[in-house]
């Protein structure tokens, strides 16, 4: 199988602050090629935002998560191409049809797909069928599969999967195990989770408690 | 640091010392002018002010540019500290302003070009402020409000240079140090543009006469507040090339002039003419402004260094307070 | 490049480091069709826009009926102030949505992720532009019918409001994209862009005054020139800083 050049994913002593609120004190990691993380931890511990923190979408307070490729560290822009994240937080047109949602993201990353790509990609998931209706309408485990379609459309080398079962059911928890096993051989997964049956996708866990000092 | 300390200490009194005398001599040392009375001595006062306004707009502009580069809290604290203390002289430099224009030119405000530009740097101060008690993260606030106060910089050329050109002229005295004032008055002609505007008053040129040696202009004058059209005649001196008559604006303090005449092609330059001007060909004047511009300068500078201090300061206890988890 | 990857396996591609990075003005095309699309299918920006500008000119027209040019030499200069005052308050009302609906809809995470910054800011600032000449075009067309305004230069009267229309897109995306991120979004938008529109109202308004009451085109030229020149730096100083303000 093809496994790309090496890859790294290495958080620093990342800390998370929210306000007044420390939530995360230095979290240091290093995770390369094939690897899966499962973080675990109450309500509040800072999982959901440690992810946030690796797809660069939130500052961490203090320290930072680097990903190099082939031994060259990335800038943020460039590490963009490379992150998928799944997440409760992650929202995507509510206007729109899933297959409009597909289209404009990957028109934005500058891919060229056609119709039949996208209606492929969300029969992968389990959306066949369903791409032209507005996601409005669809329920909340069919949003959950689209989140999956729109990590996955630009087979992103490292995906991030905050609570990756909520609201799917027997089939849809079949999907996310083929997901992780399919992303051990593209590269890294980061797993953040409440389940103690999801800790068995991973190499290592990271437990987070509420921290004091 | 105890030699910085005392350095400080020594800053301080003579900054003290210095601000005590420029008072002083505000009132004992600079001259009374003729049409100005006391008045007139706002200049030590109102003209450091407005011009420190400017610089402290500048130094927080630095500082944001610093703050985007670097995102060092230091940087923040300045950009805040120098608004804060800009805003404080600018909002004395509008009140003094609007103090004197309204003993020496009648009127509290007239759209002069620096009373537009003044308003217009207090609005953005006041929109930096709003913007910041806006943001509740404390991260974002730091990085939003600096690329505001970039942004608004970047318009300040432009307000420069269109709010000269808003009127034909300025009752300020000195218009050397505002670029593209015109100073000059209007040119009005009987067989072309009639019309034109001194601040915010219209006039309209009905006629000229000669009577001997005097050039007499009837000019036509409108401005806010007037309910009816009136009919002013200043006049010129034809001989020695200076204006005669000068007529006030009803219910003003400045006055309409004739600065030059042009009879065979029936124009006429107008002007209006403010007490004041030349104020600063007095050296006593001169030196006491001078002085009291470094004195302004030197008390921005203490007062906007202190506010960083102090904004760092409360950072910091910020930031233990989360570290031990104290409650707030 | 690597040998193995074929034609059709576009997507393989980008498993590689270096990733097709998308050309910014089809991204950006992308973002702009991409609101168009919302836009037209919820219809939140343009509903209010439009009922508000009607509503301007109406209430207008309403106290301006018995007002005629043989009563008022300053009539051109009185209409190009409230012709200026609607559009511009009708663009407070509207040309911030663009930024604020992503961060209400939650969408900004997502978009973050795919897209270049520039694109977002090129995308939403043409969305921004259409959006404004629609309603200035609304707006003027209303104006002049019901306030029954004798415009005595059309050509240069609709270069000036194109020139002012870029103006004030140049100057609120940037601010729209700021205030998304604060917590009392409406009045914010106007208090800290008006200030900064404060010199494009002056030469917009004086340079209408002179189009309305019919004189040439060496009339207009001036306020054209500063109008493109303000636009211009607004233009170039966004593109540096709105990095700046999109990052998380």
């Amino acid at each position: 199988m093809r496994m790309g050049e090496p890859l790294r994913l290495v958080a620093n002593d990342v800390a998370i602050e929210y306000g007044a609120r420390r939530v995360l004190a230095g979290v240091s990691f290093e995770l390369r090629t094939g690897e899966t993380l499962v973080v675990t931890g109450a309500n509040g511990s800072g999982k959901s935002s440690l992810l946030r923190v690796i797809c660069g979408l939130q500052r961490p307070a203090r320290g930072m998560v680097t990903i190099e490729v082939n031994g060259t560290v990335l800038r943020p822009s460039e590490a963009l191409h490379l992150l998928g994240w799944v997440a409760p937080d992650l929202h995507l047109y509510r206007e729109l049809t899933a297959l409009e949602n597909l289209t404009f993201f990957a028109a934005v990353r500058g891919m060229r797909c056609n119709r039949a790509d996208l209606e492929a990609l969300l029969a992968d998931v389990g959306l066949g069928g369903r791409g032209d209706d507005l996601l409005a309408a669809y329920s909340s485990g069919m949003t959950q599969r689209l989140r999956y379609a729109y990590a996955l459309l630009h087979h992103p080398r490292i995906l991030t999967l905050d609570e990756p079962t909520v609201t799917f059911d027997a089939r849809g928890v079949a999907l996310v195990e083929q997901v992780i096993a399919r992303q051990r051989e593209r590269g890294i997964t980061v797993i953040a989770t409440n389940d103690p049956r999801e800790e068995r996708f991973g190499d290592y866990i990271l437990r987070l408690g509420r921290e004091r000092l | 640091m105890s030699d910085r300390l005392r350095l400080d200490q020594a800053a301080k009194i003579l900054l003290g010392v210095w601000m005590a005398g420029i008072v002083v001599a505000m009132f004992l040392v600079v001259p009374q002018y003729v049409g100005l009375g006391d008045a007139g001595r706002i200049i030590i006062l109102h003209v450091p002010t407005a011009w420190i306004t400017t610089v402290a707009f500048a130094v927080s502009a630095v500082y944001s540019i610093r703050y985007l580069w670097k995102r060092r809290a230091s940087d923040d604290a300045g950009a805040v500290a120098a608004a804060e203390a800009g805003f404080l002289f600018c909002a004395l430099a509008t009140v003094s302003g609007m103090w004197f224009a309204n003993i020496v030119w009648g009127t509290p405000w007239n759209w002069d070009p620096r009373e537009t530009t003044i308003l217009i740097l207090l609005l953005i101060y006041a929109a930096y402020f709003a913007l910041r008690s806006a943001l509740d993260d404390v991260e974002r606030r730091r990085r939003l409000s600096a690329v505001y106060n970039l942004f608004a910089a970047v318009t300040m050329p432009f307000l420069l240079f269109v709010a000269p050109r808003m009127a034909e002229s300025t009752l300020h005295p000195n218009c050397a140090f505002i670029q593209g004032s015109h100073c000059d008055g209007i040119w009005l002609e009987l067989n072309g543009a009639r019309v034109g505007q001194l601040g915010d008053v219209v006039l309209a040129l009905q006629g000229i006469e000669q009577r001997g040696d005097l050039a007499v202009a009837q000019v036509e004058v409108r401005m806010p507040g007037l309910r009816e059209v009136a009919l002013l005649t200043p006049s010129f001196e034809l001989s020695s090339g200076k204006p005669a008559d000068r007529p006030e604006f009803p219910g003003q303090q400045f006055l309409l002039a004739v600065e030059g005449v042009d009879l065979t092609n029936g124009r006429v330059l107008l002007n209006m003419e403010a007490p004041g001007t030349g104020l600063l060909s007095n050296s006593r004047t001169f030196w006491t402004f001078m002085a009291a511009n470094i004195g302004f300068l030197g008390l921005f500078i203490w007062l906007y260094r202190l506010r960083a201090d102090v904004l760092l300061l409360q950072d910091r206890l910020a930031r233990r307070e989360v570290a031990y988890e104290l409650p707030a | 490049m690597d040998p193995r990857v074929s034609p059709q396996s576009t997507v393989e591609a980008s498993t590689t480091t270096a990733p097709p990075k998308a050309p910014l003005l089809t991204a950006a095309w992308a973002v702009f069709r991409k609101d168009v699309r919302s836009e037209l299918r919820t219809r939140y920006a343009l509903n209010a826009i439009l009922l508000f500008a009607v509503s301007t000119v109406v209430a207008m027209s309403l106290g301006m009926g018995p007002l005629t040019t043989s009563r008022n030499a300053d009539l051109p200069i009185i209409h190009a102030a409230l012709l200026w005052v609607a559009i511009l308050f009708a663009a407070f009302t509207g040309l911030a949505r663009a930024f604020v609906q992503e961060e209400e809809a939650r969408t900004a995470a997502a978009l973050r992720l795919s897209a270049r910054p520039t694109a977002v800011f090129l995308g939403k600032l043409w969305f921004n532009l259409a959006l404004l000449l629609l309603i200035v075009a609304v707006t003027t067309t209303l104006f002049v019918v019901m306030l029954r305004v004798q415009v005595g230069n059309p050509g240069l009267l609709a270069a000036l409001l194109l020139a002012g229309s870029l103006g004030l897109v140049a100057a609120t995306t940037l601010i729209a994209a700021i205030i998304a991120r604060a917590s009392v979004k409406g009045a914010l938008f106007a208090v800290l862009s008006f200030p900064l529109l404060a010199p494009l109202l002056v030469v917009a308004i004086q340079g209408s005054a002179n189009a309305l009451a019919g004189r040439g085109w060496e009339s207009g030229v001036g306020a054209l020139q500063v109008l493109a020149g303000y636009t211009i730096a607004l233009f170039t100083a966004s593109l540096f800083l709105f990095n700046n303000v999109w990052e998380p």
